[in-house]
């Protein structure tokens, strides 16, 4: 029993293994098999070799490939890959010769210390026309192209203007980078902490155009009514169309003439940079500096509005070079302009002279007090005391002195 | 301390002269030997006019009140070319009488301005009191502070001037003298702290302290006030 068991394993086994095949992808029709090729369309067709030449012919594998770049009109001009010959040239034998004379025949080595150029990539791309000349390629440097942006319409629009801002930087097209988005959004929260004029800064695509259905002025009345803010519109890398939004309080406190000049200092900021992120920024700096002189201005021209700008303490920003100029103008008050350093010296030196001269006073009436000719009229006694006589004389021993007040004398 | 005529140096205790031996003799001999009354301001010369005699009598009652044991006066005269102010003055103090100067203003607490307007020269003359108080340095002082009242012939002023400057100085003096001892004033007044004439201690045998007899030297004592 044993052993017809041990026979039939046995034949089993061997039928299996003659049937035995490994299971390998068969593509499911026969044009998709043809389609694909290695490197999923990174490479031109033309540079892959056929595979069955290759199982033919594997010694001419590299005349293959030259021939399919030649046959496809492909010309080779990079670099060649390490370890392999320059195109055209004959790769030399494995083991030079020991006299070190290269064997005739053998191909030349174009590295960096061989023959001019041929080891370097850009000379490799120049070429020599038959009179002489030679052409250079032009590198082509594609520039960064952003994708159009549709027109603000719809729900897009909506995004926009539908309703007032809750954040205070308005980008819902993602136009500025994630990281520099963030940096704005902190600052123009620390300016809304700090000052009570807030800014909001919309920021639309170049091409792109405010519905003409879109009253920026109205909506910003709308949205703003009861705190004050601006509103910077800004079109992407063009920073020469930003339009500022005032209230209309803030408006009818100052003249036109103050808000230009806002507007172009913000404008030459957004001019210094070339992205469209880093505009963003210097211009929200620039009109946060410039909300703070305006509410400085606007305490000195309205002391009405006083009350608007007691939270601004933004003391800690550098003001523009030209803001104390743009005050001056219009409140000279404010600073300490020459006619004040003109009074403080002319104060200075007067209290300067004045003490000079107490002192001099007091200096001669203590000259005065001690020279004075007055006496006090106590009487003063002294002691008496024997003394030797002189010359004879009882009272007087000849003690005299003499002074002569003639003009063209001198003292006896 | 100088001669009278030949402004020479003396010594504080000569009987003459070293160099031309004038004495008082002398000066008897050549102006007199009889007594002389003046008035407190003598002016002779008439060159004062009655406000500024007024003016300066009121002065001199002042000084008066204010040192009852000083004498201050006045000679202004034109006098004779023989005659020099410095020994008119040394003449006057010892043979002249102010008129109502009491007993306790004597002749060598007297200071004597004379004024000789045909010189122009005016001179301080000082008792032996007198020249212990003021000093020549201090003397000279008053007079150059009025000379230029004396240049504009203001002579009343001049004179109210002179002696309001020595009022001071004899004012400062007697504030000095109160602070010193006994001993210290002693030396002061005989000189032997400050010679006016810068001339060395008299060499003549001393009397003798009693405090002081048996401990030191006359030597010493040089040495000290040295």
């Amino acid at each position: 029993m044993k052993r017809l068991a041990a026979l039939f394993l046995a034949a089993v086994l061997s039928v299996g293994v003659v049937r035995a095949e490994l299971e390998l992808p068969e593509w499911e029709s026969a044009e998709e098999s043809g389609t694909y090729f290695l490197g999923g369309g990174l490479w031109p067709k033309a540079l892959i070799p056929d595979v069955a030449a290759a199982e033919e012919n594997p010694a001419g594998s590299e005349e293959s490939v030259e021939s399919s770049l030649a046959a496809a009109g492909i010309q080779f001009v990079g670099p060649p890959a390490p370890g392999r010959p320059l195109p055209g040239t004959v790769v030399a034998a494995a083991t030079p010769p020991a006299s070190g004379v290269p064997a005739p025949g053998a191909a030349k080595f174009y590295g960096p210390a061989g023959e001019e150029g041929a080891g370097d990539p850009a000379m490799q791309r120049v070429r020599e026309n038959p009179d002489g000349t030679f052409v250079v390629p032009q590198e082509v440097v594609e520039e960064e192209a952003y994708e159009p942006l549709p027109p603000l319409e719809g729900d897009l629009a909506d995004l926009y203007f539908a309703h007032a801002p809750v954040e205070f930087l308005i980008d819902p097209q993602r136009l500025l980078t994630e990281q520099k988005s963030n940096d704005i959004m902190r600052f123009l929260e620390f300016h809304a902490e700090e000052s009570k004029i807030r800014i909001y800064v919309m920021v639309i695509g170049e091409n792109q155009k405010v519905p003409e259905g879109v009253d920026l002025q109205a909506l910003h009345q709308k949205w703003f009514s009861e705190d004050p803010a601006v509103t910077m519109l800004y079109y992407r890398e063009k920073p020469e169309l930003t339009e500022l939004v005032f209230n209309e309080s803030i408006r009818n406190t100052l003249p036109k003439t103050v808000f230009d000049r806002i507007l172009q200092n913000c404008l030459r900021e957004g001019a210094v940079a070339d992205l469209a992120p880093d505009q963003v920024e210097k211009m929200a700096i620039e009109l946060s500096i410039q909300l703070y002189w305006l509410s400085r201005l606007m305490e000195k021209e309205n002391p009405a509005d006083s009350l608007l700008v007691t939270g601004s303490s933004v003391h800690e920003m550098m003001a523009s070079e030209d803001a104390p100029e743009l005050l001056r103008e219009y409140a000279p008050g404010i600073f300490i302009d020459e006619t004040s350093k003109i009074v403080s010296v002319i104060v200075t030196l007067v209290i300067v002279l004045g003490g000079l001269a107490m002192i001099g006073c007091i200096g001669w009436i203590v000259m005065w007090w001690r020279g004075r000719e007055s006496l006090s009229g106590e009487p003063l006694l002294f002691p008496e005391f024997a003394l030797p006589r002189r010359l004879g004389g009882e009272f007087c021993g000849g003690g005299f002195v003499g002074m002569s007040f003639e003009l063209n004398e001198g003292t006896s | 301390m100088k001669c009278p005529r030949c402004r020479r140096p003396i010594d504080h205790e000569a009987a003459s002269c070293y160099s031309c031996g004038y004495s008082e003799v002398e000066a008897a001999a050549s102006c007199g030997t009889n007594q002389v009354l003046l008035q407190r301001v003598h002016d002779a010369a008439h060159c004062l006019r009655k406000h500024e005699r007024d003016e300066l009598g009121e002065v001199l009652d002042f000084l008066e009140l204010k040192f009852p044991q000083m004498l201050f006066c006045a000679y202004l005269g034109s006098l004779p070319s023989h005659l020099s102010i410095s020994e008119l003055g040394f003449w006057l103090l010892n043979h002249g009488q102010v008129r109502g100067a009491e007993f306790t203003r004597p002749n060598e607490n007297a200071i004597l301005v004379v004024m000789d307007l045909t010189t122009k020269q005016v001179g301080i003359s000082l008792g032996y009191f007198a020249e212990m108080l003021i000093t020549e340095e201090d003397a000279y002082r008053a007079l150059n502070a009025a000379r230029p009242n004396l240049v504009n012939a203001e002579y009343g002023d001049a004179l109210e001037r002179i002696f309001l400057k020595l009022g001071k100085v004899l004012e400062k003096q007697g504030r000095k003298l109160r602070k010193l001892t006994r001993e210290q004033l002693h030396a002061t007044l005989t000189g032997r702290y400050n010679s006016v004439l810068d001339l060395p201690p008299h060499l003549a045998p001393m009397l003798p302290d009693p405090q002081r007899l048996g401990k030191s030297s006359p030597i010493e004592d040089r040495r000290l006030s040295a």
